[in-house]
């Protein structure tokens, strides 16, 4: 096998000729050609593996993961050499460079992706991750002792990868080194290798360049810090890291959660963790930039008492306090510095919303990108069920169950992929007048409730007058709004998921989708509905009417409260209590995911609505998250079951990062925005009383600028941008082009991806080919030949070959050619033109065995090989050689094209005429190669060889035409 | 805590950190938990080594299908059992949650691939399929769905068709189902 990497593989001669008729199969076979696999070791080779086995256990030097230098170096050094043969001791020509088409076997697949191949554009990680690729894919086959790698050579391999990966990484700078070297798919100890020939060459190379590029910002930083060394502050930069996961929050409750629910459940607690932490900062922003200013400047004590209804009403006695908008006033206080309260309130409310409108629509783009752009949308379910497994699952018996829900799953997935529902017309109009109705019947349910509630809130506020003392019915009478708006947030998504049950919908995926879609379009009418009402009916009717408005709000944060606890206890507790004591059939419930972040959206929704007319509304919202962290973990441990189903939950995040962008986040900042710019602020109370809109505070704090010299440029920013139209012209015009090349990219982005997908097929192609070629070269010279003897033995042709090894496939498969040709010429005296005819004829004759038949397949592709192009003499020889003389060397050609069937395995043969034939076709052969030498001696060079080599060239033209039509 | 801080030693815990994708917390911790795991003789040897048994006691490890496998991929020995605390930073690194997804499907890849030869053939599928399901008789798939789930696993993901998955199949694959990289996770 070996003489194969020998230089002899680069003889092109030699490569040729050997592949001269091998190449006309097609090139496609659809299976797995491992060439080793199927083959039987010849003796020597048997010999060398049990070798293997005694010496160093099975396969435990051969792993082919051994990629890095130590390791694998080590695992090298421990290859058996038992009968290994000695022709190894120069160094193989084709080592140096490695990136030419060098065999490895299957590895260099692998050094097909060789960075070179790549523009240099791409990053230095790049390239570093794929050389850790292809240092791990040296033996892919799992044992390199079969590969006829010599030991020396496969050190000097790895070797020259460690030394290129080690140069890479010095061009890089110290932090992109430290990320280098930590994303290696290495063992610690290699990378550590690595590190520390990387430090030590840097060093060597520093005392001699001390300015390079790369080390610039080291430099850079190392002059900024002074003396400080990078070390520190690398350890620094740890420590802060260190202390956000110490302040990290429940970290032990979200392990405990994850470990028995997995990272769908988890991700609801993660995404109420994140709300939580938003709200702690818009509670810090608030309460530090207006109200701790409006409390330190002038606070009127009020002389309401606190009759304790007020804390589910909001009125009463937190009327007159700094939770609403109404307690705050304008002046400004110049003590160390001028603070003015107006712009306070302003811009600490517009920068909140920036900030939150940043985050959210960032996390949300960053989300759609790992999530949607790149998963599948068609994609089959079934591998990424399996290598979607959750490994951060500890609880025993959570892994039961989810490996039973796994098994069903893979069961549901496969039945539904073999029946391959085909829907009769009839079912499909039947399916989608259901659709019809219930899209029909939810829709109208929510806007029914929206009328429901436009109604109730007139009539409550027809109730309601400007009277500054109420009595506590009048304030209980209050609540009606929010219990009911509540109540139908509680109720109507019930009723949408029995709908649920009883729609027929292809996936489940389009299941949910569909039922969150109607609860968000019913919270969205509510909450507009409200919207509508408190900017035009209570803006114009009542003195204070923002306060009002964050009374109402502060009602609906607190009444949605009780009733996600209700629900929590009716969703869940109650459920369970009936599912394990009632009705068993209906078993522990789900936690309902997509229900529950729902409604946090919805509450989310409320808070930012709120920010405005309410600056303290997020201290309430915090209190509820923490309260409902606790309830929903202990609810989720004690009454639910992990889900049923797995997977999506990466995509189900998405969808509702971006519900809370677009419906929630979008929708309370819009209504921000025109009570800020359109709204008349109440005449009697809020900061902004002496003006006509909240906006206008920036104008009149400009005309106070307009003095101020240093203050200019602002004074111009504001004329010149925020107040002309044109920029926003300018700006949507350009956003708009942004948009459009960014859509051309993402197109052909799809198109590249495309054809590289078809191009990994083609090589995928490609690889099979050769690795089938390899195998029939194994096959035809099944024993070991030193460097120097192969000339020689492809001089006396392959039937030396033939001759040693009688056991030898290629035995077998002319006997069996003679035995299917047998039919047509029995027993004729040997002459090449009655072996092709006979060769020619065989296809036919087996054409009805079957397929499986290899030999037969073999031969028929031949023959179509054959068929497709038949033999023409090319006009000119690309390598410049004379024209081919078809007479001299059709014979040769012929043969030539029969030994394709040493492919084929053995087929068993029914004793008899075995080696008569075999002499035959010696003799054709050798009569073949004779007639070439005679045909054209003059011509090309001297010796008995020239036809062959002028085979051998027709051979490589032939491949090039049989090329460019395949 | 600082007792085992100053067992590490500060320059070597520096490295872990430069070296691993672990916080020095999540190093402290490891180092905690892995001296926990070592018997007492095992603690005087210069590189102590974390029998496979003992590691499979871990309650994070403890229930996962893979638990066997995943000891046998970051064990650096030559009989590929126990861990020395460098291969069990390796593991935690791997699974932590700051690695990146290339190393995260890289060692899946490996604990999916039962023989070691690189590739995920039938074999492996059909092992992987077992671990994932169960590996008793009831709860096995029957040969028939086996089939069917192998054939479609291949179809899906075996691009260049040559009947097994490689890596860089593999790890297309995994960058098409993002619920990988946050379920691919262990944390002490």
């Amino acid at each position: 096998m070996s003489h194969y990497s020998d230089g002899s593989f680069y003889n092109p001669a030699y490569h040729d000729s050997e592949t001269l008729e091998l190449d006309r199969r097609p090139p496609f076979k659809p299976r797995h050609s491992n060439p080793y696999a199927q083959d039987p070791p010849p003796p020597w080779q048997a010999a060398r593996a049990s070798a293997v086995s005694t010496v160093t256990g099975p396969r435990a030097n051969a792993d082919p993961w051994e990629g890095g230098a130590g390791r694998g170096l080590r695992a090298l050094g421990a290859l058996p050499l038992g009968p290994r043969p000695s022709q190894h001791q120069d160094p193989p020509p084709w080592q140096r460079p490695p990136h030419h088409s060098s065999v490895h076997g299957g590895g260099s697949y692998h050094d097909a992706a060789a960075p070179s191949r790549f523009p240099a554009t791409f990053s230095a990680n790049m390239t570093m991750r794929l050389r850790g690729m292809r240092r791990m894919s040296m033996f892919p086959n799992g044992d390199p002792s079969h590969l006829s790698i010599t030991e020396g050579a496969i050190r000097n391999e790895l070797e020259y990868e460690e030394q290129n990966l080690v140069k890479e990484l010095m061009a890089c700078s110290t932090k992109e080194r430290i990320e280098g070297i930590r994303k290696l798919p290495m063992t610690y100890h290699e990378k550590k290798h690595i590190r520390n020939r990387v430090l030590a060459s840097k060093s060597s190379k520093k005392s001699r360049h001390l300015s390079c590029l790369a080390d610039c910002s080291e430099s850079m930083s190392l002059i900024l810090t002074g003396g400080m060394s990078l070390q520190s502050l690398r350890r620094c930069a740890s420590g802060v890291a260190a202390a956000r996961q110490a302040l990290d929050l429940w970290q032990g409750t979200m392990k405990e959660v994850g470990g028995s629910f997995g990272s769908s459940v988890l991700s609801y607690f993660l995404f109420l963790k994140s709300l939580l932490l938003l709200n702690v900062f818009s509670f810090v922003v608030n309460f530090s930039f207006i109200t701790v200013p409006m409390l330190a400047y002038d606070h009127v004590p009020h002389n309401v008492t606190f009759r304790g209804l007020e804390l589910l009403t909001g009125a009463g006695y937190f009327r007159y306090t700094v939770l609403y908008y109404g307690a705050y006033r304008a002046g400004s206080f110049t003590g160390l510095l001028h603070y003015n309260i107006q712009l306070a309130y302003f811009f600490t409310i517009a920068a909140y919303m920036v900030l939150c409108g940043a985050a959210v629509l960032y996390s949300m783009a960053s989300s759609f990108k790992m999530n949607y752009v790149l998963s599948d949308p068609v994609g089959g379910g079934s591998w990424q069920l399996l290598c979607t497994w959750d490994f951060s699952v500890t609880n025993e018996k959570a892994v039961r169950q989810r490996k039973n829900n796994l098994r069903i799953q893979l069961k549901e997935s496969m039945s539904e992929r073999s029946q391959g529902t085909r829907l009769t017309p009839a079912e499909k109009l039947r399916h989608f007048g259901i659709h019809l109705g219930a899209w029909f019947v939810s829709t109208s349910m929510a806007v029914g409730c929206g009328n429901a509630i436009y109604y109730l809130s007139q009539y409550e506020q027809q109730q309601a007058t400007n009277a500054e003392d109420w009595s506590l019915a009048r304030e209980a009478e209050t609540l009606l709004v929010p219990f009911v708006v509540s109540l139908i947030n509680l109720v109507v998504p019930l009723f949408y998921s029995l709908f649920n049950k009883f729609e027929p919908y292809s996936s489940q995926r389009r299941q949910i989708y569909a039922l969150i879609l109607r609860n968000v379009i019913l919270k969205m009418s509510i909450l507009g509905i409200l919207c509508y009402f408190w900017v035009h009916e209570v803006a114009h009717k009542f003195s204070c009417w923002e306060s009002r408005v964050g009374q109402a709000l502060y009602r609906l944060v607190v009444f949605d409260f009780f009733f996600m606890m209700l629900g929590s206890f009716f969703g869940e507790f109650l459920s369970k209590v009936i599912g394990t004591r009632w009705i068993p059939g209906l078993g522990v419930p789900e936690f309902d995911v997509a229900r529950n972040v729902l409604d946090l959206i919805y509450a989310q929704t409320l808070a930012w609505i709120g920010i405005y007319f309410s600056p303290l509304l997020p201290v309430l919202q915090i209190i509820k998250f923490l309260v409902l962290f606790y309830l929903k973990k202990v609810s989720l441990i004690q009454n639910c079951q992990p889900p049923r189903r797995v997977g999506r939950a990466a995509q189900m995040k998405t969808i509702f990062i971006a519900l809370l962008f677009f419906p929630s986040f979008v929708g309370s900042l819009s209504l921000v925005a025109y009570t800020s710019w359109s709204l008349t602020p109440s005449r009697l109370c809020g900061p902004f009383k002496d003006l006509d809109s909240t906006f206008s505070v920036v104008g009149v704090w400009m005309t106070s600028l307009e003095g101020v010299p240093a203050a200019a440029w602002a004074v111009w920013v504001y004329v010149n941008v925020v107040r002309s139209e044109i920029f926003y012209f300018l700006v949507t015009i350009i956003i708009l082009f942004i948009t459009f090349v960014f859509w051309q990219v993402t197109q052909g982005r799809k198109l590249l991806i495309l054809l590289l997908r078809q191009q990994i097929v083609n090589e995928g192609k490609d690889k099979t080919f050769l690795l089938d070629k390899l195998q029939a070269l194994q096959k035809s010279h099944p024993t070991q030949h030193p460097k120097s003897k192969i000339k020689k033995q492809r001089r006396s042709g392959g039937s030396s070959t033939g001759v040693r090894s009688s056991s030898n496939a290629m035995v077998q498969t002319f006997l069996s050619v003679e035995q299917g040709s047998r039919g047509a010429h029995p027993r004729e005296p040997p002459s090449p033109s009655h072996l092709s005819i006979s060769f020619q004829r065989t296809p036919f004759a087996s054409e009805g065995q079957p397929p499986s038949d290899a030999l037969g397949l073999t031969l028929r592709a031949g023959q179509r090989a054959e068929v497709h192009q038949p033999w023409t003499p090319p006009a000119s020889d690309p390598l410049g050689h004379p024209p081919w003389t078809p007479p001299s060397a059709d014979p040769l050609v012929r043969v030539m094209r029969a030994r394709d069937a040493y492919d084929g395995p053995p087929v068993p043969l029914d004793g008899g005429t075995s080696s008569g034939v075999m002499m035959q076709v010696m003799e054709a052969r050798s009569r073949a190669e004779g007639g070439g030498g005679r045909g054209a001696p003059e011509r090309i060079g001297p010796g008995s060889s020239s036809a062959l080599i002028q085979a051998m060239l027709a051979r490589q033209q032939a491949q090039n035409e049989y090329d460019d039509g395949y | 805590m600082g007792a085992t801080a100053s067992h590490l030693g500060k320059d070597l815990l520096s490295e872990y950190q430069e070296l691993t994708f672990l916080t020095k917390q999540e190093i402290l911790l490891a180092h905690k938990r892995f001296t926990e795991l070592l018997s007492r003789e095992d603690k005087n040897l210069p590189e102590p080594r974390a029998p496979t048994e003992a590691i499979l006691t871990l309650p994070e490890l403890k229930s996962n299908p893979f638990r066997e496998r995943i000891v046998r991929v970051f064990s650096t020995s030559e009989s590929r059992d126990g861990l020395t605390f460098e291969d069990f930073l390796d593991l935690l690194s791997a699974f932590s949650d700051s690695a990146t997804l290339e190393i995260k499907s890289h060692y899946a890849f490996r604990i999916f691939d039962f023989d070691d030869d690189g590739t995920l053939d039938e074999n492996d599928l059909e092992k992987l399929v077992n671990c994932l399901t169960g590996e008793t008789d009831d709860t096995r798939l029957t040969p028939d769905e086996m089939k069917q789930l192998i054939s479609n696993i291949l179809e899906e993901s075996d691009i260049d068709k040559d009947g097994t998955v490689n890596l860089s199949e593999f790890q297309h694959v995994i960058s098409r189902s993002p619920d990988f990289v946050s379920s691919f996770k262990i944390v002490l």
